[in-house]
Protein backbone atom coordinates (compact mmCIF):
# COMPACT_ATOMS: atom_id res chain seq x y z
CA UNK A 1 0.00 0.00 0.00
CA UNK A 2 1.21 3.63 -1.26
CA UNK A 3 2.02 6.13 2.19
CA UNK A 4 -0.60 8.20 0.93
CA UNK A 5 -3.04 5.84 0.82
CA UNK A 6 -2.37 4.53 4.01
CA UNK A 7 -2.26 7.93 5.58
CA UNK A 8 -5.88 8.44 4.05
CA UNK A 9 -7.00 4.92 5.82
CA UNK A 10 -5.31 5.72 8.82
CA UNK A 11 -7.07 8.94 9.46
CA UNK A 12 -10.13 7.80 8.65
CA UNK A 13 -9.91 4.72 10.73
CA UNK A 14 -9.47 7.74 13.25
CA UNK A 15 -11.82 10.02 11.95
CA UNK A 16 -15.07 8.16 11.00
CA UNK A 17 -14.17 4.37 12.48
CA UNK A 18 -13.49 2.33 9.12
CA UNK A 19 -11.53 0.05 10.13
CA UNK A 20 -9.76 -0.94 7.09
CA UNK A 21 -6.80 0.60 8.10
CA UNK A 22 -6.44 -2.77 10.46
CA UNK A 23 -5.26 -4.76 7.52
CA UNK A 24 -2.25 -2.86 7.61
CA UNK A 25 -1.72 -2.93 11.22
CA UNK A 26 0.03 -6.00 12.99
CA UNK A 27 -1.18 -7.38 16.46
CA UNK A 28 1.16 -6.86 19.21
CA UNK A 29 2.79 -10.02 20.98
CA UNK A 30 -0.09 -8.64 24.49
CA UNK A 31 -3.12 -7.92 22.45
CA UNK A 32 -4.95 -7.15 19.26
CA UNK A 33 -4.39 -4.74 16.71
CA UNK A 34 -8.16 -3.02 17.35
CA UNK A 35 -7.02 -2.33 21.07
CA UNK A 36 -3.68 -0.84 19.99
CA UNK A 37 -5.17 1.13 17.27
CA UNK A 38 -7.77 2.30 19.68
CA UNK A 39 -5.49 4.55 21.46
CA UNK A 40 -5.34 6.85 18.12
CA UNK A 41 -9.14 6.50 17.77
CA UNK A 42 -9.75 7.50 21.48
CA UNK A 43 -7.23 9.95 22.11
CA UNK A 44 -8.38 12.34 18.81
CA UNK A 45 -11.94 12.56 20.88
CA UNK A 46 -10.41 13.22 24.20
CA UNK A 47 -7.51 16.04 22.85
CA UNK A 48 -10.68 17.75 20.76
CA UNK A 49 -12.58 17.72 23.97
CA UNK A 50 -9.93 18.94 26.25
CA UNK A 51 -9.51 21.77 24.07
CA UNK A 52 -12.76 22.80 23.93
CA UNK A 53 -13.21 22.27 27.94
CA UNK A 54 -10.44 24.82 28.18
CA UNK A 55 -11.69 27.20 26.12
CA UNK A 56 -15.55 27.11 27.40
CA UNK A 57 -15.46 26.46 30.96
CA UNK A 58 -18.07 28.06 31.89
CA UNK A 59 -20.46 27.12 28.85
CA UNK A 60 -19.59 23.25 30.24
CA UNK A 61 -20.90 24.77 33.91
CA UNK A 62 -23.99 26.13 32.45
CA UNK A 63 -24.97 23.25 30.26
CA UNK A 64 -23.98 20.65 32.29
CA UNK A 65 -21.49 17.81 31.81
CA UNK A 66 -23.84 15.54 30.44
CA UNK A 67 -25.27 18.23 27.67
CA UNK A 68 -21.25 19.69 27.27
CA UNK A 69 -20.42 16.43 26.03
CA UNK A 70 -23.32 15.84 23.59
CA UNK A 71 -21.89 19.35 21.91
CA UNK A 72 -18.28 18.17 22.03
CA UNK A 73 -19.36 14.91 19.88
CA UNK A 74 -21.47 17.51 17.93
CA UNK A 75 -18.67 19.50 17.11
CA UNK A 76 -16.15 16.95 16.94
CA UNK A 77 -18.25 14.82 14.56
CA UNK A 78 -18.87 17.83 12.01
CA UNK A 79 -16.04 19.76 12.42
CA UNK A 80 -12.57 18.47 12.21
CA UNK A 81 -9.55 20.56 13.07
CA UNK A 82 -7.65 22.34 10.15
CA UNK A 83 -5.18 24.53 12.41
CA UNK A 84 -1.57 23.53 13.38
CA UNK A 85 -2.50 25.61 16.42
CA UNK A 86 -4.79 23.86 18.75
CA UNK A 87 -5.90 26.83 20.05
CA UNK A 88 -7.93 27.94 17.19
CA UNK A 89 -9.89 24.67 17.17
CA UNK A 90 -12.96 25.98 19.39
CA UNK A 91 -13.11 29.11 17.28
CA UNK A 92 -15.85 28.00 15.32
CA UNK A 93 -17.63 26.68 18.07
CA UNK A 94 -20.46 29.55 18.16
CA UNK A 95 -21.15 29.61 14.86
CA UNK A 96 -21.75 25.52 14.88
CA UNK A 97 -24.32 26.10 17.80
CA UNK A 98 -26.10 28.75 15.57
CA UNK A 99 -26.62 26.72 12.61
CA UNK A 100 -27.16 23.21 14.52
CA UNK A 101 -29.94 21.76 16.22
CA UNK A 102 -30.80 21.48 19.23
CA UNK A 103 -27.84 24.17 19.82
CA UNK A 104 -29.76 26.79 18.04
CA UNK A 105 -32.76 27.20 19.82
CA UNK A 106 -30.46 27.93 23.51
CA UNK A 107 -29.51 31.60 22.57
CA UNK A 108 -27.85 32.18 26.46
CA UNK A 109 -25.73 29.06 25.77
CA UNK A 110 -24.30 30.44 21.86
CA UNK A 111 -24.39 33.78 23.55
CA UNK A 112 -21.95 32.26 26.29
CA UNK A 113 -19.94 30.52 23.89
CA UNK A 114 -19.28 33.60 21.92
CA UNK A 115 -18.70 35.54 25.49
CA UNK A 116 -16.35 32.91 26.18
CA UNK A 117 -14.56 33.15 22.43
CA UNK A 118 -13.91 36.90 22.60
CA UNK A 119 -12.19 36.48 26.13
CA UNK A 120 -9.74 34.20 24.07
CA UNK A 121 -9.41 35.90 20.85
CA UNK A 122 -8.51 39.36 22.81
CA UNK A 123 -6.00 37.62 25.29
CA UNK A 124 -3.41 36.68 22.01
CA UNK A 125 -5.03 39.44 19.98
CA UNK A 126 -2.05 41.56 18.42
CA UNK A 127 -0.10 43.88 20.32
CA UNK A 128 -0.36 47.68 20.11
CA UNK A 129 0.73 50.46 22.48
CA UNK A 130 -1.81 51.60 24.59
CA UNK A 131 -2.28 55.30 24.72
CA UNK A 132 -3.12 57.77 27.34
CA UNK A 133 -5.28 60.64 28.68
CA UNK A 134 -1.75 62.26 28.34
CA UNK A 135 -2.49 62.25 24.57
CA UNK A 136 -4.93 64.68 24.97
CA UNK A 137 -3.35 68.05 26.31
CA UNK A 138 -1.50 68.11 22.78
CA UNK A 139 -4.84 68.56 21.38
CA UNK A 140 -6.06 72.18 21.26
CA UNK A 141 -9.81 73.43 21.66
CA UNK A 142 -10.43 74.11 18.12
CA UNK A 143 -9.15 70.81 16.87
CA UNK A 144 -11.17 68.76 19.10
CA UNK A 145 -13.90 68.17 16.27
CA UNK A 146 -11.78 66.65 14.36
CA UNK A 147 -10.40 64.20 16.83
CA UNK A 148 -10.63 60.81 15.81
CA UNK A 149 -9.05 57.39 17.59
CA UNK A 150 -7.60 54.22 16.92
CA UNK A 151 -8.68 51.07 19.07
CA UNK A 152 -6.44 48.33 20.45
CA UNK A 153 -6.71 45.44 18.14
CA UNK A 154 -8.08 43.26 21.01
CA UNK A 155 -11.55 45.21 21.18
CA UNK A 156 -14.23 43.21 20.82
CA UNK A 157 -18.03 44.28 20.98
CA UNK A 158 -20.72 41.98 21.45
CA UNK A 159 -24.09 42.39 21.35
CA UNK A 160 -25.91 39.31 23.57
CA UNK A 161 -29.06 38.37 25.34
CA UNK A 162 -29.06 40.12 28.07
CA UNK A 163 -28.01 38.83 31.53
CA UNK A 164 -24.98 36.96 29.63
CA UNK A 165 -22.30 38.80 31.24
CA UNK A 166 -24.15 38.28 34.43
CA UNK A 167 -24.45 34.73 34.11
CA UNK A 168 -20.77 34.01 33.05
CA UNK A 169 -19.54 36.16 36.20
CA UNK A 170 -21.18 33.99 38.40
CA UNK A 171 -20.66 30.51 36.52
CA UNK A 172 -17.07 31.68 36.50
CA UNK A 173 -17.20 31.80 40.66
CA UNK A 174 -18.83 28.47 40.81
CA UNK A 175 -21.99 30.37 41.67
CA UNK A 176 -25.52 29.98 40.79
CA UNK A 177 -26.68 32.37 38.28
CA UNK A 178 -30.18 33.09 38.28
CA UNK A 179 -30.61 35.57 35.76
CA UNK A 180 -33.84 36.53 33.68
CA UNK A 181 -32.91 37.38 30.38
CA UNK A 182 -34.60 39.37 28.25
CA UNK A 183 -33.44 41.76 25.75
CA UNK A 184 -30.12 42.54 24.57
CA UNK A 185 -26.79 44.15 26.42
CA UNK A 186 -23.93 45.00 24.47
CA UNK A 187 -20.54 43.68 25.80
CA UNK A 188 -16.44 45.18 25.00
CA UNK A 189 -14.44 43.16 25.71
CA UNK A 190 -10.37 43.87 25.71
CA UNK A 191 -6.77 42.80 27.02
CA UNK A 192 -4.57 45.26 28.70
CA UNK A 193 -0.95 44.19 30.58
CA UNK A 194 -1.63 40.68 29.24
CA UNK A 195 -5.32 39.93 30.48
CA UNK A 196 -8.68 40.03 28.57
CA UNK A 197 -11.51 42.13 30.26
CA UNK A 198 -15.25 42.87 29.59
CA UNK A 199 -18.03 45.43 30.45
CA UNK A 200 -21.23 46.43 29.61
CA UNK A 201 -21.75 49.30 27.78
CA UNK A 202 -25.06 51.60 27.82
CA UNK A 203 -26.55 52.54 24.66
CA UNK A 204 -24.77 55.75 24.38
CA UNK A 205 -21.42 54.50 25.10
CA UNK A 206 -22.28 51.58 22.60
CA UNK A 207 -23.02 53.40 19.83
CA UNK A 208 -20.23 56.09 20.76
CA UNK A 209 -17.70 53.37 20.28
CA UNK A 210 -19.39 51.74 17.26
CA UNK A 211 -18.84 55.28 15.37
CA UNK A 212 -15.08 55.60 16.69
CA UNK A 213 -14.55 52.35 15.31
CA UNK A 214 -15.72 52.92 11.98
CA UNK A 215 -13.06 56.26 12.04
CA UNK A 216 -16.08 58.89 13.13
CA UNK A 217 -14.44 62.36 14.49
CA UNK A 218 -16.01 63.03 17.64
CA UNK A 219 -17.37 65.97 16.27
CA UNK A 220 -19.59 63.69 14.57
CA UNK A 221 -20.25 61.50 17.19
CA UNK A 222 -21.35 63.98 19.29
CA UNK A 223 -23.56 65.14 16.69
CA UNK A 224 -24.90 61.25 16.26
CA UNK A 225 -25.45 61.01 19.83
CA UNK A 226 -27.37 64.24 20.09
CA UNK A 227 -29.77 63.90 16.95
CA UNK A 228 -30.79 60.43 18.74
CA UNK A 229 -31.05 61.65 22.51
CA UNK A 230 -32.25 65.34 21.75
CA UNK A 231 -29.48 66.16 24.09
CA UNK A 232 -27.83 69.21 24.77
CA UNK A 233 -25.66 67.64 27.28
CA UNK A 234 -23.85 64.98 24.97
CA UNK A 235 -20.78 66.84 24.34
CA UNK A 236 -19.61 65.99 28.06
CA UNK A 237 -21.12 62.63 28.09
CA UNK A 238 -18.77 61.87 24.66
CA UNK A 239 -15.82 63.51 26.60
CA UNK A 240 -16.38 61.31 29.90
CA UNK A 241 -16.52 57.82 27.24
CA UNK A 242 -14.01 58.98 25.72
CA UNK A 243 -11.76 59.27 29.60
CA UNK A 244 -12.95 55.80 30.37
CA UNK A 245 -12.01 54.69 27.46
CA UNK A 246 -8.22 55.70 27.59
CA UNK A 247 -8.60 54.39 31.44
CA UNK A 248 -9.14 50.40 30.31
CA UNK A 249 -6.31 50.77 27.69
CA UNK A 250 -8.29 50.68 24.29
CA UNK A 251 -7.18 53.63 22.22
CA UNK A 252 -3.57 53.30 21.17
CA UNK A 253 -3.26 56.50 19.01
CA UNK A 254 -5.12 59.88 18.67
CA UNK A 255 -5.26 61.42 15.19
CA UNK A 256 -6.95 64.55 13.43
CA UNK A 257 -9.21 63.84 10.68
CA UNK A 258 -9.55 66.19 7.17
CA UNK B 1 29.62 18.75 11.22
CA UNK B 2 29.75 20.62 14.51
CA UNK B 3 26.71 19.56 16.80
CA UNK B 4 25.63 22.89 18.84
CA UNK B 5 27.07 23.25 22.16
CA UNK B 6 25.53 21.42 25.21
CA UNK B 7 22.87 23.88 27.07
CA UNK B 8 22.81 21.85 29.96
CA UNK B 9 19.23 20.40 31.76
CA UNK B 10 16.32 22.40 30.77
CA UNK B 11 12.79 21.58 31.61
CA UNK B 12 9.49 22.53 29.12
CA UNK B 13 8.06 25.86 29.34
CA UNK B 14 4.55 25.69 30.02
CA UNK B 15 1.98 28.46 31.26
CA UNK B 16 0.99 26.55 34.89
CA UNK B 17 4.87 27.27 35.56
CA UNK B 18 4.96 31.07 34.52
CA UNK B 19 5.06 32.28 38.04
CA UNK B 20 7.58 29.74 39.67
CA UNK B 21 10.03 30.55 37.15
CA UNK B 22 9.38 34.33 37.33
CA UNK B 23 9.70 34.50 40.81
CA UNK B 24 12.30 31.95 41.47
CA UNK B 25 14.92 32.58 38.60
CA UNK B 26 15.21 28.33 38.80
CA UNK B 27 18.30 27.00 38.78
CA UNK B 28 17.49 25.59 34.79
CA UNK B 29 19.59 25.50 32.19
CA UNK B 30 17.28 26.52 29.64
CA UNK B 31 13.92 25.54 27.95
CA UNK B 32 11.86 23.87 25.61
CA UNK B 33 8.99 26.00 23.89
CA UNK B 34 6.40 24.19 22.55
CA UNK B 35 6.36 26.03 18.62
CA UNK B 36 2.66 26.30 18.15
CA UNK B 37 1.45 27.87 21.38
CA UNK B 38 3.49 30.97 20.69
CA UNK B 39 2.18 31.27 17.08
CA UNK B 40 -0.52 34.06 17.92
CA UNK B 41 -0.61 37.31 17.06
CA UNK B 42 0.50 38.60 20.33
CA UNK B 43 -0.64 38.54 24.39
CA UNK B 44 0.58 37.31 27.19
CA UNK B 45 2.12 33.98 26.14
CA UNK B 46 4.56 35.78 23.56
CA UNK B 47 5.18 38.47 26.14
CA UNK B 48 6.34 35.62 28.68
CA UNK B 49 8.40 34.27 26.20
CA UNK B 50 10.22 37.79 25.65
CA UNK B 51 10.81 38.24 29.32
CA UNK B 52 11.90 34.06 29.55
CA UNK B 53 14.29 34.48 26.97
CA UNK B 54 15.89 37.30 28.36
CA UNK B 55 17.51 35.23 30.93
CA UNK B 56 17.37 31.60 29.49
CA UNK B 57 18.52 30.20 26.46
CA UNK B 58 14.98 28.52 24.16
CA UNK B 59 14.87 25.54 22.15
CA UNK B 60 11.60 25.59 19.62
CA UNK B 61 9.92 22.21 19.59
CA UNK B 62 6.97 21.84 17.50
CA UNK B 63 4.00 19.00 16.88
CA UNK B 64 2.43 20.18 13.85
CA UNK B 65 5.02 20.39 11.33
CA UNK B 66 3.80 16.89 9.78
CA UNK B 67 7.75 15.90 8.74
CA UNK B 68 6.08 12.76 6.87
CA UNK B 69 2.44 13.56 6.22
CA UNK B 70 1.77 12.88 2.41
CA UNK B 71 -0.15 16.42 2.06
CA UNK B 72 1.74 19.56 0.92
CA UNK B 73 4.23 20.89 3.23
CA UNK B 74 2.48 23.58 5.05
CA UNK B 75 4.72 26.56 4.03
CA UNK B 76 2.25 29.06 6.20
CA UNK B 77 2.68 27.09 9.29
CA UNK B 78 6.71 26.86 8.23
CA UNK B 79 6.71 30.70 7.51
CA UNK B 80 5.49 31.45 10.94
CA UNK B 81 7.46 29.23 12.74
CA UNK B 82 10.16 30.62 10.93
CA UNK B 83 9.30 33.99 12.32
CA UNK B 84 8.95 32.90 15.33
CA UNK B 85 12.38 31.90 15.17
CA UNK B 86 13.63 34.96 14.20
CA UNK B 87 12.44 37.25 17.07
CA UNK B 88 13.46 34.35 19.88
CA UNK B 89 16.53 33.03 18.56
CA UNK B 90 16.47 29.24 19.62
CA UNK B 91 19.20 27.12 19.95
CA UNK B 92 17.57 24.89 17.64
CA UNK B 93 14.38 24.19 15.86
CA UNK B 94 12.87 20.17 16.21
CA UNK B 95 9.51 18.20 15.52
CA UNK B 96 8.71 14.94 15.29
CA UNK B 97 8.75 11.54 13.38
CA UNK B 98 5.18 11.84 12.37
CA UNK B 99 2.45 12.65 10.25
CA UNK B 100 -0.24 14.91 11.97
CA UNK B 101 -3.39 14.49 9.24
CA UNK B 102 -3.87 14.68 5.61
CA UNK B 103 -6.52 16.17 3.30
CA UNK B 104 -6.50 19.52 5.27
CA UNK B 105 -7.05 17.94 8.29
CA UNK B 106 -5.07 17.79 11.72
CA UNK B 107 -5.79 15.30 14.22
CA UNK B 108 -3.33 16.74 16.56
CA UNK B 109 -1.18 13.58 17.54
CA UNK B 110 2.18 12.35 16.29
CA UNK B 111 0.73 9.34 14.29
CA UNK B 112 3.39 6.28 13.32
CA UNK B 113 5.11 5.98 10.19
CA UNK B 114 5.49 2.63 8.20
CA UNK B 115 9.26 2.20 8.06
CA UNK B 116 9.38 1.79 4.62
CA UNK B 117 11.79 2.69 1.66
CA UNK B 118 8.91 4.85 0.44
CA UNK B 119 8.74 6.46 3.77
CA UNK B 120 11.90 7.16 4.29
CA UNK B 121 12.95 9.19 0.49
CA UNK B 122 9.57 11.04 1.19
CA UNK B 123 10.17 12.00 5.02
CA UNK B 124 14.34 12.31 3.36
CA UNK B 125 13.18 14.81 0.73
CA UNK B 126 10.79 16.89 3.43
CA UNK B 127 13.09 16.88 5.88
CA UNK B 128 16.08 18.72 3.23
CA UNK B 129 13.03 21.13 1.68
CA UNK B 130 11.88 22.36 4.98
CA UNK B 131 15.87 22.84 6.02
CA UNK B 132 16.42 24.54 3.26
CA UNK B 133 13.50 26.85 3.95
CA UNK B 134 14.50 27.76 7.47
CA UNK B 135 17.99 27.96 6.82
CA UNK B 136 18.64 25.41 9.47
CA UNK B 137 19.07 21.93 10.25
CA UNK B 138 16.13 20.29 12.33
CA UNK B 139 16.44 17.69 14.87
CA UNK B 140 14.19 14.84 14.24
CA UNK B 141 12.22 13.18 17.57
CA UNK B 142 11.48 9.88 17.51
CA UNK B 143 7.72 9.45 18.79
CA UNK B 144 5.92 7.02 20.84
CA UNK B 145 3.93 4.46 19.15
CA UNK B 146 0.99 1.78 19.66
CA UNK B 147 0.94 -0.02 16.07
CA UNK B 148 3.02 -1.27 13.69
CA UNK B 149 2.60 -1.80 10.66
CA UNK B 150 2.81 -5.17 8.49
CA UNK B 151 4.72 -3.89 5.48
CA UNK B 152 7.58 -1.97 7.64
CA UNK B 153 11.01 -2.88 5.58
CA UNK B 154 13.00 -2.16 8.18
CA UNK B 155 13.35 -1.32 11.97
CA UNK B 156 12.50 2.08 13.20
CA UNK B 157 15.94 2.71 14.62
CA UNK B 158 17.48 1.65 11.10
CA UNK B 159 14.94 4.36 9.49
CA UNK B 160 15.51 7.08 11.95
CA UNK B 161 19.96 6.58 11.08
CA UNK B 162 19.14 6.20 7.47
CA UNK B 163 17.04 9.42 7.79
CA UNK B 164 19.01 11.24 9.79
CA UNK B 165 22.56 10.94 7.55
CA UNK B 166 20.45 11.24 4.14
CA UNK B 167 18.37 14.57 5.36
CA UNK B 168 21.29 15.61 7.11
CA UNK B 169 19.41 16.51 10.30
CA UNK B 170 19.92 16.46 13.67
CA UNK B 171 18.08 14.05 15.99
CA UNK B 172 16.20 14.69 19.40
CA UNK B 173 16.58 11.14 21.33
CA UNK B 174 13.46 10.79 23.35
CA UNK B 175 14.70 8.15 26.16
CA UNK B 176 10.85 7.64 27.48
CA UNK B 177 9.95 6.78 23.51
CA UNK B 178 12.12 4.02 23.17
CA UNK B 179 10.94 2.26 26.27
CA UNK B 180 7.33 2.87 25.38
CA UNK B 181 7.57 2.05 21.95
CA UNK B 182 9.59 -1.13 23.30
CA UNK B 183 7.09 -1.97 25.63
CA UNK B 184 4.01 -1.75 23.15
CA UNK B 185 6.27 -3.47 20.19
CA UNK B 186 8.76 -5.97 22.29
CA UNK B 187 11.71 -4.70 20.89
CA UNK B 188 15.42 -4.58 22.18
CA UNK B 189 16.05 -0.96 23.74
CA UNK B 190 19.89 -1.67 23.65
CA UNK B 191 19.46 -2.30 19.36
CA UNK B 192 17.57 1.09 19.57
CA UNK B 193 19.85 3.02 21.15
CA UNK B 194 22.99 1.32 19.99
CA UNK B 195 21.79 2.34 16.31
CA UNK B 196 21.56 5.98 17.00
CA UNK B 197 24.55 7.61 15.59
CA UNK B 198 25.63 9.82 18.16
CA UNK B 199 26.99 12.46 16.27
CA UNK B 200 23.86 13.53 15.26
CA UNK B 201 21.80 13.81 18.27
CA UNK B 202 21.79 17.20 20.18
CA UNK B 203 18.76 16.57 22.60
CA UNK B 204 17.35 14.29 25.15
CA UNK B 205 13.74 13.85 26.55
CA UNK B 206 13.03 12.62 29.41
CA UNK B 207 9.23 11.99 30.76
CA UNK B 208 6.59 9.96 31.93
CA UNK B 209 4.22 7.75 30.51
CA UNK B 210 0.68 5.89 31.25
CA UNK B 211 0.39 2.10 31.75
CA UNK B 212 -2.44 0.37 29.92
CA UNK B 213 -1.46 -3.49 31.24
CA UNK B 214 -1.68 -4.31 27.59
CA UNK B 215 0.70 -1.30 26.36
CA UNK B 216 2.06 1.97 27.61
CA UNK B 217 0.45 5.43 26.42
CA UNK B 218 2.95 8.53 25.95
CA UNK B 219 1.17 10.93 28.28
CA UNK B 220 3.83 13.15 29.55
CA UNK B 221 1.23 13.17 32.99
CA UNK B 222 3.28 10.92 35.72
CA UNK B 223 7.00 11.67 37.01
CA UNK B 224 10.00 9.56 35.48
CA UNK B 225 9.72 5.71 35.72
CA UNK B 226 12.22 3.97 37.34
CA UNK B 227 12.69 1.93 33.94
CA UNK B 228 13.13 5.69 32.11
CA UNK B 229 15.72 6.48 34.70
CA UNK B 230 17.80 2.71 34.45
CA UNK B 231 17.44 3.28 30.39
CA UNK B 232 18.63 7.16 30.78
CA UNK B 233 21.89 6.18 32.74
CA UNK B 234 22.76 3.44 30.31
CA UNK B 235 22.27 6.35 27.53
CA UNK B 236 24.44 8.18 29.02
CA UNK B 237 27.80 7.11 28.73
CA UNK B 238 26.83 6.77 24.99
CA UNK B 239 26.34 10.65 24.30
CA UNK B 240 28.48 12.23 26.90
CA UNK B 241 27.45 15.71 27.59
CA UNK B 242 24.17 16.57 25.89
CA UNK B 243 21.49 18.50 26.59
CA UNK B 244 19.04 17.05 28.28
CA UNK B 245 15.46 18.06 29.20
CA UNK B 246 12.04 16.50 31.60
CA UNK B 247 8.71 17.23 29.45
CA UNK B 248 5.73 17.53 31.56
CA UNK B 249 2.37 18.26 29.93
CA UNK B 250 -0.86 17.55 32.44
CA UNK B 251 -1.17 16.81 35.86
CA UNK B 252 1.10 19.42 36.92
CA UNK B 253 3.28 18.59 40.35
CA UNK B 254 4.45 21.32 42.59
CA UNK B 255 7.66 22.93 40.06
CA UNK B 256 10.05 22.18 43.32
CA UNK B 257 9.27 18.27 42.06
CA UNK B 258 10.26 18.91 38.45
CA UNK B 259 13.26 20.41 40.09
CA UNK B 260 14.16 17.50 41.93
CA UNK B 261 13.70 15.02 38.89
CA UNK B 262 15.86 17.64 36.83
CA UNK B 263 18.42 17.72 39.40
CA UNK B 264 18.29 13.77 39.41
CA UNK B 265 19.28 13.82 35.59
CA UNK B 266 21.75 15.92 36.83
CA UNK B 267 23.13 13.59 39.12
CA UNK B 268 22.84 10.65 36.87
CA UNK B 269 24.49 12.22 34.09
CA UNK B 270 27.45 13.54 36.10
CA UNK B 271 27.87 10.07 37.38
CA UNK B 272 28.34 8.13 33.92
CA UNK B 273 30.96 10.91 32.79
CA UNK B 274 34.18 9.49 31.28
CA UNK B 275 37.69 10.87 30.93
CA UNK B 276 36.67 10.93 27.39
CA UNK B 277 33.67 12.90 27.91
CA UNK B 278 35.36 15.29 29.90
CA UNK B 279 38.29 15.69 27.58
CA UNK B 280 35.98 15.82 24.43
CA UNK B 281 33.48 18.99 27.02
Amino acid sequence: MKLAELQTRFQAGIVKGDDTILAAIADSRRTDRATLFAVYHDAYRLRLAEFLSTDFPVLRAHLGEEAFGLLVEDYIESAPSRQPNARWYGTRLPDFMQKTAPWRRNRSAIDLARFERALSDAFDAPDAPIGTIDALRNICAEDWPRLAFEFHPSLRLLDLQSGTAQIYAALAEDEEASVIQQGEEAIVFWRNDGQSFYRPLEEDERLALMEAQQSKCFADICALLAFQRNDAGVTQRVAGFLSQWFADGLITRLSLSD
Amino acid sequence: MEKPSPLGFGLGLRPFYYQDILAKNPRVDWFEVISENFMVPGGRPLAMLERIRSAYPVVMHGVSMSIASTAPLDFDYLRALKSLAGRFQPEWISDHLCWTGVHGVNLHDLLPVPYTFEALDHIVDRIRRVQDFLGRRLAIENVSSYVTFAESEMDEWTFIREMAERADCWLLLDVNNVFVSSFNHSFDQASFIDAIPDDRVVQLHLAGHTEAVTHKIDTHDQPICEEVWSLYHEVCPRFGSISTMIERDDNFPPFDELMAELDRARAIAACTRTPAHEAAA
